[in-house]
């Protein structure tokens, strides 16, 4: 509630406050302006938009499933143990959320490339990172899994150790402590945090066009054919209509999190 | 089958120092003021706390050895713990929270769902099988939680102030499930509380535990009729000297004298009942010889009895009519004389 010395809003914040409105706004009503209604259908089910989409989902989905295996257990670790260097740890996996894309992405390929080490040894088991679908996939995971671990760890710490004591006293063991009683009281968490890293994973552009090229069918994904069709052929309607697919997403992600992220400024 | 838990351990500002025996078949109550130890105690006993310095064993087979290093893990402990808070898995049915400690152990669902079903139907809650934990009432949730203990057989059974978070349209039914339950439970009993009420109406033997030493134990009626700590005579509601008697004489630490008639000599303990201080506006006539002038330093109006709390040379409480008080003209910070007959003081030795 706000009380009735601050229910009178000062005359002059209102004018700063309407144009950060307008400032988020105006371009996107511009964006759907543009949009040519007509043949929207249509170009939704073109070749290059049908491409792109699937391509998306496939690297976005598997960049989560990579978070999940590997973040889940860091997130644990983090919030439940008495890890050495977990403050140094958390800070480093944090840095992706504001280390600028591109850095990540060469960052990738200095590491992960054909030439180093690693890209030695794997690539004597064929596989290939750099400019592959893997590697997008990877690149979106670089990118997108600190929301998965901050958003689990956060979760965890909400709730104390009881339970597990509890199941514990009951005669269960670590493991099924874990799986019986830690996890699913962590589910809403695991599932908040993995669809952030999702919308994040699909919306990723700098760390994957770095790291994996722009191929269409095999790297190019939604943002990035978004990119390559507004500035590369100047085809201005198809740009429009592949950002249209991506903000409909992000809306739908932000409704499906509403109460966890919106009902928390309530 | 016995329990023995010797423990000596430091816990932010608590030190837990005890020895704690309780046998099998007998409900022993560890009574004590918030803050004594008692549940850091118990879950010590499970597992969940290092026991510090000390052994602990149940029926020869050691859990906690400081001395050899012994540490079995909780889980492997057969030890039964009740939470003051239910500890139900709110994402688990009730069933399924019941045959929880079965499945854990290895036992098929079928089997274990089964199991459970005899044991809420036992605490009369057959009907919420399926349901959330969050469909019972607090009452009812603690039955749950004394079913899914007590259907994996366990050795020892911990309970952790089972009624505290209860509310007193629950309390009954509980009480009387816990009654029934711990009665038909051939193991080791032990049950935490600081609620005198609970101890008398649940235990056998009353160990109680103030600061993380115990000070007393014994049945519930030695324990409160002749109380050792100041603690204990308040709940019982009884007047505590501590002194040193020389004939008929009861010096209390302090100074002052009371005339007594016992045959106990050296140091010990007095307790006098409120009812026992009678009140007078002025000296009293004939040779009463426990006189003191006291102080009126509180007036607690408590239904037909009102409690006088007295100051001076010895700190007293008194219980009188409301005329009586009334009649004295009692008020806070007035004068009166305390009269104790000498057969109204009990005296016994520490």
């Amino acid at each position: 509630m706000t009380g009735g010395v601050t229910r009178r809003p000062l005359i002059g914040l209102v004018l700063p406050a309407a144009v950060a409105v307008l400032f988020i706004a105006v371009p996107l009503i511009g964006l759907l302006a543009h949009v040519d209604w007509s043949t929207l259908p249509a170009q939704l089910v073109s070749t290059d938009v049908l491409t792109a989409l699937r391509l998306s989902l496939e690297c976005s989905i598997i960049a989560v499933a990579i978070s999940l295996v590997i973040g889940v257990p860091l997130a644990y670790l983090l919030a439940r143990s008495s890890l050495p260097g977990r403050r140094v740890i958390r800070g480093l996996v944090t840095l992706p959320l504001v280390l600028p894309p591109v850095v990540g992405g060469i960052a990738l390929q200095t590491a992960l490339g054909t030439t180093t080490p690693i890209g030695t040894v794997l690539q004597h088991f064929g596989v290939v990172l750099p400019f592959s679908t893997a590697g997008a996939a990877i690149a979106e995971a670089f990118v997108a899994f600190p929301f998965l671990v901050i958003t689990l760890e956060a979760g965890l710490r909400q709730r104390d150790e009881h339970f597990e004591e509890v199941a514990a006293t009951l005669g269960a063991r670590p493991w099924r402590r874990f799986w019986r009683v830690t996890i699913p009281l962590a589910a809403p968490s695991i599932a908040a945090g993995a669809a952030l890293c999702w919308a994040r994973a699909l919306g990723e552009f700098g760390a994957t066009i770095t790291f994996a090229g722009s191929y269409p069918g095999t790297t190019e994904t939604l943002p990035i054919a978004a990119y390559s069709s507004f500035e590369g052929s100047g085809n201005v309607a198809t740009a429009v209509t592949l950002s249209l697919v991506l903000l409909t997403i992000s809306i739908l992600v932000l409704v499906v999190l509403r109460d966890r992220w919106l009902g928390a400024l309530r | 089958m016995t329990l023995r838990a010797r423990v000596s351990t430091h816990l932010g500002t608590l030190h837990l120092d005890c020895d704690v025996v309780a046998n099998a078949g007998v409900t022993v109550a560890v009574l004590g003021p918030n803050g004594a130890g008692k549940t850091t105690l118990l879950r010590v006993i499970a597992g969940l706390v290092p026991v510090g310095e000390g052994h602990v064993e149940v029926d020869g087979v050691v859990f906690d050895d400081s001395a050899t290093g012994a540490h079995m893990t909780p889980e492997a402990r057969r030890v039964g713990f009740v939470f003051q808070d239910h500890g139900l898995f709110p994402h688990l049915s009730v069933l399924d929270n019941v045959a929880f400690g079965l499945r854990a152990r290895g036992l098929e669902r079928r089997v274990a769902n089964a199991r459970a079903h005899v044991w809420l139907e036992r605490v009369e809650l057959g009907a919420y099988a399926s349901s959330r934990p969050s469909a019972l009432s607090g009452g009812q949730a603690q039955r749950a939680a004394l079913a899914r203990v007590l259907v994996t057989d366990p050795q020892a059974l911990l309970l952790d102030e089972p009624l505290a978070a209860v509310d007193a349209s629950g309390r009954l039914a509980l009480r009387r499930a816990l009654r029934e339950h711990l009665g038909g439970f051939p193991g080791v009993r032990l049950l935490i509380t600081h609620d005198p009420l609970e101890a008398a109406s649940l235990a056998e033997r009353v160990v109680v535990l103030e600061d993380g030493r115990v000070t007393q134990e014994g049945s519930f009626t030695d324990v409160t009729s002749r109380p050792r700590s100041p603690w204990i005579a308040t709940m019982a509601g009884l007047n505590l000297l501590r002194g040193s008697v020389g004939g008929t004489s009861f010096t209390i630490d302090g100074g002052s004298t009371l005339v007594v008639a016992t045959d106990v000599t050296g140091p010990a303990l007095a307790t006098i009942h409120p009812r026992a201080v009678a009140l007078y506006r002025t000296a009293p006539e004939g040779s009463p010889r426990n006189v003191f002038k006291l102080g009126v330093a509180g007036i607690d109006p408590e239904g037909d009895r009102w409690r006088i709390r007295l100051a001076g040379t010895i700190p007293l409480v008194a219980e009188v009519t409301p005329a009586a008080a009334a009649a004295l003209r009692l008020a806070e910070g007035g004068d009166v004389f305390a009269v104790v007959k000498a057969t109204e003081v009990d005296v016994y030795s520490i």
